[in-house]
């Protein structure tokens, strides 16, 4: 027998497995039609999708809005691009983004950790400001210009490899990616762990009658959603060849929070669909009018105003009714 | 001695008039930005752009034909029944949702933002542009030279400030904010329209960053992401002073962007944003509600 969360998970995981069904159907028909403009741009999508999904797992579970999460992405796009030019090793490059997110999210997670609702959010933001800026100023990281000329890899897998400028098996393997980040959070979040944090959310002063640490719950919250957004950072120089500090600046942490309001928060099947329907969206529109902007600012006000949970906020209930009455009998 | 002198007289004073200048500037968009917060618990992403319109509307209008004497009063005229509907048909909506109020609003302000740096962008186009100074000329005093519109727009500043510390601190209508901000049931209770008074106070936020725009689109040129750009460190302004707090802003605002002059004098100019943003985290870290304490709570 599920409890409510539990299905609520499941549900996601069903809404998961139709986008896989979706992308692999997308590409199916770019890989027939010979695309690679559009895989190119649908592996950007599942990347940056990466980044709303880290957004998700701190504002949808503990209530905490990152408004400067693209620091944590920007670090790793910069670290993997920063290894890849001495050591052309997907492994490697994916090992040191790992283990060094795992120190910088450890520090800023105790500067902001502390704070709580608005705080927060400032805190998170001006991480962001100073770290972007500095960056920005070192001409070692090639300042305003950023990195470039990061090289074609080869990601070995033993028995095959993959290489990166393949527009459809970067596409497939970007996709398994983001997939095992994904089950990653769906995972930790439906443990105990995941509870303390949704307990949190709901009534932090109550949390430590419990016996738990809130301090130590939202660190490791905190931590989790670095990694997520440093290890879908870290694919970004793969795709493009060069990284920027405009990786790291508020535009793209707020597109990361628009697509998680958009698909739905808390929900993380909801961030990867909101942030692939933005991209999607972006695209489209920006094809009719430069302007593309004023259109996704109201999409998004009449979302904040009328569908506050989002799209799948919208779908997903109906799904887990779905779910449990298949279960009861 | 004399070394010492001339390097106060020609490099550290002008440098310090100029961050003054500055300093005044954000301090009138930190102040409505600061007011909001305090009473309505909205942090306003859109206050930038709201900035960018006040600089826009004095160009246009400017090229009309208007006096610049006369927009000084008739461009905040205009934005104050803008801020007032925003509030009435957008804000107001997201209050009573049950999520978190700060962010929503926060999210619905920063559509807002987007929605405005493009309807900039559509009439406006994305050309610099900058109207001519009003008040020409330089006066100098110990052989300095201290443009006039700069010395003007420090007092205007200035008087502008102690306006709204009256208004706030001094007036019915202050103190129906002020009661508001400290607790809104209770003063609900008590008779004061708070909705009424939550619209009004942001339409005075709006206007005060409309005001700011006219003010200083002759000094810094008018260009569609300049409230981006300038919003920035008005929100650091905010952070530090104490959200909310009125005397916090005007303190914060002077005293960081001195920082920012000064210190650009020493290193290359480029690092005085990050030393800034520095401050801002180490103040949230250490002293997360402010220099000084909230609207209303003191």
């Amino acid at each position: 027998m599920l409890d409510r969360l539990s299905l609520s998970m499941r549900a996601s995981h069903i809404l998961v497995a139709l986008l896989v069904v979706i992308a692999l159907v997308f590409a199916l028909v770019a890989w027939s039609t010979g695309d690679r403009f559009y895989l190119r741009l649908a592996t950007e999508a599942l990347i940056f999708a990466g980044l709303a999904l880290s957004v998700d797992t701190l504002l949808g579970y503990t209530g905490l809005l990152p408004l400067g999460q693209a620091l944590f992405f920007g670090f790793g796009a910069y670290v993997s691009a920063l290894v890849l030019r001495e050591a052309p090793s997907f492994w490697t490059a994916i090992g040191v983004v790992f283990l060094s997110t795992l120190v910088v999210g450890l520090t800023g997670g105790v500067i902001a950790s502390r704070a709580r609702g608005v705080y927060f959010a400032l805190i998170s933001f001006g991480l962001a400001q100073v770290v972007s800026k500095v960056v920005f100023n070192i001409r070692e990281l090639g300042a305003s210009d950023g990195l470039r000329g990061i090289p074609v890899l080869d990601i070995e897998f033993g028995l095959f490899s993959i290489s990166t400028n393949a527009p459809l098996a970067f596409f497939l393997f970007t996709l398994a990616f983001i997939l095992l980040l994904y089950a990653l959070a769906a995972y930790l979040l439906d443990t105990p762990f995941g509870r303390v944090l949704i307990a949190l959310k709901a009534n932090e002063k109550r949390v430590p009658f419990l016996g738990y640490s809130v301090f130590g719950a939202r660190l490791a919250a905190y931590i989790l959603a670095a990694e997520i957004a440093a290890l879908s950072g870290a694919l970004y120089p793969m795709l493009r060849g060069f990284v920027s500090p405009e990786l790291m600046f508020f535009a793209v942490s707020g597109n990361a929070i628009i697509g998680v309001i958009l698909g739905g928060v808390g929900t993380l099947a909801g961030a990867l669909y909101g942030s692939i329907l933005l991209t999607l969206m972006r695209s489209i529109v920006g094809t009719w009018t430069e302007h593309h902007l004023i259109v996704i600012g109201l999409v998004f006000i009449i979302v904040v105003i009328f569908l506050p949970r989002g799209l799948l906020g919208f779908v997903r209930p109906r799904l887990e009714a779905v779910l449990s009455r298949r279960q009861k009998p | 001695m004399d070394g010492v002198l001339s390097y106060i007289q020609f490099i550290l004073a002008p440098q310090m008039l100029t961050g003054l200048a500055l300093g005044v500037a954000v301090v009138l968009v930190a102040l409505g930005l600061t007011i909001i917060f305090g009473l309505l618990d909205v942090i306003n992403m859109a206050h930038g752009e709201f900035y960018a319109v006040g600089a826009y509307l004095a160009v246009a209008l400017g090229l009309a034909g208007i006096n610049f004497w006369v927009l000084l009063l008739l461009v905040p005229l205009i934005m104050a029944p803008i801020g007032y509907a925003l509030e009435r048909g957008l804000i107001q909506r997201v209050f009573n949702t049950g999520e978190d109020r700060h962010v929503t609003t926060l999210l619905l302000t920063f559509g807002l933002a987007m929605v405005i740096e493009e309807l900039i962008l559509i009439v406006f186009g994305v050309a610099t542009m900058r109207p001519a100074t009003p008040i020409p000329g330089a006066i100098q005093v110990f052989g300095m030279f201290l443009p006039n519109y700069r010395l003007f727009l420090i007092a205007f500043g200035l008087l502008v400030v102690a306006g709204v510390a009256i208004a706030v601190y001094r007036t019915r209508f202050g103190s129906m904010v002020r009661a508001a901000a400290f607790d809104r049931d209770m003063a609900a209770s008590l008779g004061v329209p708070v909705s009424q008074v939550y619209a009004l106070t942001f339409a005075l936020g709006v206007a005060l960053a409309g005001l700011a725009g006219v003010l200083l689109a002759p000094i810094y040129s008018v260009f569609p992401t300049m409230g981006r750009d300038f919003v920035f460190i008005a929100f650091t302004v905010v952070i530090v002073g104490g959200m909310g707090s009125i005397v916090g802003a005007v303190v914060a605002g002077l005293l960081l962007t001195q920082v920012q002059a000064i210190s650009s004098l020493f290193i290359s100019p480029v690092w005085s944003q990050p030393i800034v943003f520095g401050i801002m985290v180490l103040v949230l870290v250490l002293r997360p509600q402010g220099l000084f304490g909230r609207l209303g709570h003191a």
